[in-house]
């Protein structure tokens, strides 16, 4: 048995370069942020709101199945499932939150990596679509918040929650904060 | 060096590790037994076999080493007495200068001298023995010594009676390469994580059948037409291949992931085996005598962990002997045998590896660990004065604590217990010690095994698979009512003439209130913890080995847990600690008895969750459902203050579920929320008509709006009664 690394070299040129135009494309600024220094986030509804996580932390998004409950964990947890050979636990994004209010049941997790070394799954209605903060008021909203979200109101007072996931993981911090 | 002679002399360094093993282990044996059988076969074969592949390889001065220990040992086969014990010695130490030279030499570091060992060997060598230079002349002409000449060299110089001849002596060393290969263990690791892959891509399989049967259903809602006739059929037989395609992906994923499992994984054995042999050599150094005893030398574990567990056992081996064990005669006064009993116990209970390292000797001696803090100012007096025996058995593993007022070949440099501390803590595990003073010592190792694998039976609990460590399980059984012995408080099960406790795994865990088993329910009977208990389960779905992996570090608290594990169709099994469930009994005794309790149904597992955190808020224990199926089976048994039930769910919606519970007697009078992602007055009509107490939107299900609403509900159901 010969085992071969997966290198781009091995493969046929046609497809080479259709791989390298991919991988230029996706290097690329879109066009809009050349004008405006933007966060690229994942935006998604929970509830009556918009909530937003930095892109860079999302990992995947995948149907909300093969979830095993596990019984007498702590509610906010859903369950855990199994993501790329890693036993990842689900938790309630809402319940996290503090208890909010949902439309329709969720159907999507978002697999994030909120930065100390370990994925977690947080559940969400809808997959969620990127979309460009200003970082400007980014900035802004960070400095003023103390807890794991920060308002930012967008022009015609579109307002998007922006997550902290290190801050909203850490369950010392007990109820939600704004 | 040559880059093909440097490979090849890796290799060999592996292989020669090997038969240097099994050499020591026969040495060993022919020390207590007659110098004749397997046990000499296999060491006149090993020091064969290193001396042809080192010739072979072109180490001239090993091979002509491993002569020299062959001309020291041969001579003696089938003598009815076990070796000299110098002779034992002098080989067993050249082995151990042999393979340090070998290693040195793959590693292109300083060589050992082998003079020393050279004199030894002269210095034992049987009278009767041919002169090493005589067989030296023979070998010269080839790569060593042929089946016919070593077997002519038997003969000739063993002791009578003479050995019946036997064709035991030379496999080549090459036979043993040629049907192995090397492989990195970075390359195995990426293999396991592509079968996680292929798993994954298994799991996909069988999400796009349901997705297929899901199509199907809305054709079939529309009725058979002859437009859609060629689509259903085509449909159902992508639906089959697929089935065919997944069930052929589950088989080679289980297939792969047994011999990944066996590649990467060594049963402990390897690294027991050669503790005998250190053993050996400190009760010849320090006239003490000692049998070591292992159980579970047979459990399997990841080569990496096994690998670094050698220095600390060694360690703890040689520590039993030189500090734990008296002197025969010193035992044999305190009325002891006086052979001291060495212990290595090995258990794996799921991801936890348990290994016990014990003897049966003096035991801590409590007073001489204060005069060494002091003596080494470790600890200032007056804290050593307050210390109690747990703090002050601590102080072993402090750097630079010995009890040894001279440093010796084995012990008193003050460089011991610590390091083995710190070598278990960087495998993520604990070290423990036990005493009691004049009777034995006890360290109890406990570690994560990522790889290994451990039985697991895996049982139904409601919707629930649950797994329970096997050697937990002592049987399985049928409950029958005449056995059952059911008070108001608790139940008691009479097995093999015994009343022991029986308890519901589903009450355990939290998914219901205790239910006593009806006729022919299976129960397991468990013991852990020197406690036996009956569990009453739904349904035994088999037994499996599987790879117990650490739970997320979100729900690692948990004690009710030891892992999660994969089944073979890619879902997770969650594994029970035993001793969370012998331990049951005494939780259910203090559990509160007036709690409010309330049933959440909705086939939505988040949906589930937020209703629990609000509920769990407001003071209530929670029971869920995902089907009203399920609901129905819950409220036969267990009586709730209110439940919570989704409308939009599958098969029975919440509507027929609210009127199917207002039919049953115990719960008509029972106050029922609807839930529902719809907002229309429609609907709440609806609800309202099939006998539930209020409507609400999942929107509006904000923590204190739900709680106050269900008190709304209890309240208007108070009212009306």
């Amino acid at each position: 048995m010969r085992l071969e690394p997966r290198e781009i070299d091995g493969v046929d040129p046609s497809l080479k370069e259709l791989l390298q135009k991919r991988a230029e494309r996706i290097r690329r600024k879109p066009a809009e942020a050349e004008d405006e220094n933007l966060l690229w986030v994942a935006e998604f509804p929970v509830g009556e709101e918009t909530y937003a996580l930095p892109l860079e932390t999302l990992r995947a998004a995948v149907p909300l199945r093969m979830v095993t409950p596990v019984p007498l964990s702590p509610p906010h947890v859903i369950g855990i499932l199994r993501f790329q050979g890693q036993i990842v636990a689900a938790l309630s994004l809402a319940s996290l939150l503090g208890g909010r209010g949902w439309r329709e049941d969720p159907a999507v997790l978002l697999v994030v990596d909120p930065g100390f070394g370990r994925l977690v799954a947080l559940d969400c209605e809808r997959i969620p679509k990127p979309t460009g903060l200003p970082h400007a008021q980014v900035e802004e909203a960070r400095a003023r918040s103390t807890g794991a979200v920060c308002e930012i109101t967008l022009a015609g007072t579109r307002q998007v929650n922006l997550l902290d996931l290190g801050r909203l993981m850490d369950r010392r911090q007990g109820p939600e904060k704004r | 060096m040559d880059p093909l002679l440097e490979q090849l002399l890796a290799g060999f360094v592996d292989e020669s590790q090997e038969i240097y093993e099994r050499v020591v282990r026969s040495l060993m044996e022919l020390e207590k037994n007659p110098a004749q059988g397997t046990s000499f076969d296999e060491l006149a074969r090993g020091l064969h076999t290193l001396k042809g592949s080192a010739a072979t390889l072109g180490l001239e001065e090993l091979a002509d080493f491993a002569h020299k220990m062959e001309d020291v040992v041969l001579p003696l086969r089938g003598s009815s007495k076990p070796l000299p014990a110098p002779l034992a010695d002098a080989v067993l130490k050249s082995l151990d200068v042999w393979i340090a030279r070998l290693r040195a030499t793959a590693a292109k570091g300083d060589l050992p001298d082998l003079g020393q060992s050279l004199a030894l060997l002269e210095k034992v060598k049987p009278s009767g023995a041919a002169p090493a230079k005589e067989k030296e002349k023979k070998k010269k002409n080839g790569k060593g010594a042929t089946a016919a000449e070593t077997l002519a060299a038997n003969v000739s110089r063993a002791p009578a009676p003479a050995p019946e001849p036997t064709l035991t002596v030379v496999p080549p060393s090459e036979d043993a390469q040629a049907d192995s290969w090397r492989v990195s263990t970075r390359q195995v690791i990426a293999l396991l994580h592509e079968v996680e892959r292929l798993r994954e891509v298994r799991l996909r399989i069988e999400e796009r059948r349901r997705e297929i049967d899901r199509a199907l259903h809305q054709l079939d809602r529309l009725g058979i037409q002859a437009e859609t006739a060629e689509a259903r059929a085509a449909l159902l037989g992508i639906r089959r291949s697929l089935h065919a395609d997944g069930e052929e992906a589950s088989d080679i994923v289980s297939s792969m992931e047994d011999g990944l499992k066996a590649i990467s994984t060594m049963p402990v054995r390897t690294v027991i085996e050669p503790l005998r042999r250190a053993v050996r050599d400190i009760c010849k150094a320090t006239g003490k005598t000692a049998r070591l005893s292992v159980v579970g030398a047979e459990v399997s574990l990841d080569r990496r962990v096994l690998e670094q567990l050698r220095g600390p056992l060694v360690h703890l081996v040689r520590n039993a002997v030189d500090h734990g064990l008296e002197t025969p005669d010193l035992r044999e006064s305190r009325g002891k045998h006086r052979e001291g009993a060495l212990a290595i116990r090995v258990e794996q209970q799921g991801n936890m590896l348990f290994i016990e390292v014990s003897d049966d000797g003096a035991g801590l001696d409590l007073e001489q660990i204060r005069e060494a803090a002091l003596r080494r100012a470790l600890v200032p007096p007056e804290e050593l004065a307050s210390m109690s025996t747990l703090q002050l058995h601590q102080l072993i593993f402090r750097p630079g604590f010995s009890t040894k007022l001279e440093a010796t070949e084995y012990s008193g440099r003050g460089v011991g217990l610590d390091v083995v501390r710190n070598q278990i803590q960087a495998l993520q595990g604990q070290v423990e010690v036990q005493s009691v003073p004049g009777q034995s010592t006890r360290f109890v190792l406990t570690l994560p095994a990522d790889l290994g694998s451990s039985p697991v039976l895996v049982v139904r609990c409601g919707e629930h698979q649950l797994g329970l460590p096997m050697a937990a399980v002592e049987s399985s059984r049928a409950a029958r009512t005449k056995d059952l012995h059911v008070g108001r408080s608790k139940a008691q099960l009479e097995h093999r003439e015994q009343l022991i406790p029986l308890l519901d795994l589903g009450a355990l865990v939290g998914l219901r209130q205790p239910e006593v088993p009806a006729d022919g329910q299976p129960l397991l009977i468990l013991q852990a913890q020197g406690r036996r208990i009956a569990l009453c389960i739904d349904e035994v779905l088999g037994d499996r080995e599987l790879v117990i992996r650490p739970l997320p570090a979100e729900i690692r608290e948990l004690t009710a847990y030891q892992g999660a594990a994969t089944l073979a169709r890619g879902e997770l099994v969650l594994i029970l600690r035993p001793d969370f469930i012998v331990a049951g009994e005494r939780r259910s005794d203090t559990a509160l008895g007036s709690t409010r309790r309330a049933l959440v149904v909705d086939d939505s597992l988040t949906a589930r969750a937020l209703h629990r955190t609000a509920l769990e808020t407001g003071g209530y224990v929670v029971h869920t459902a995902s089907n009203a199926r399920q609901a129905l089976e819950q409220l036969r048994h267990s009586a709730y203050d209110v439940m919570v039930c989704d409308i939009g769910m599958e098969e029975i919606d919440g509507y027929q579920l609210t009127t199917a519970v207002r039919e049953r007697a115990e719960t008509d009078t029972m106050p029922i929320l609807l839930v529902s992602a719809r907002d229309s007055d429609a609907d709440r009509q609806r609800g309202l008509a099939a006998g539930a107490d209020g409507f609400l939107t999942k929107k509006d299900c904000v923590s204190g709006r739900l709680l106050s609403e269900i008190s709304a509900v209890i309240a208007r159901r108070k009212g009306a009664a």
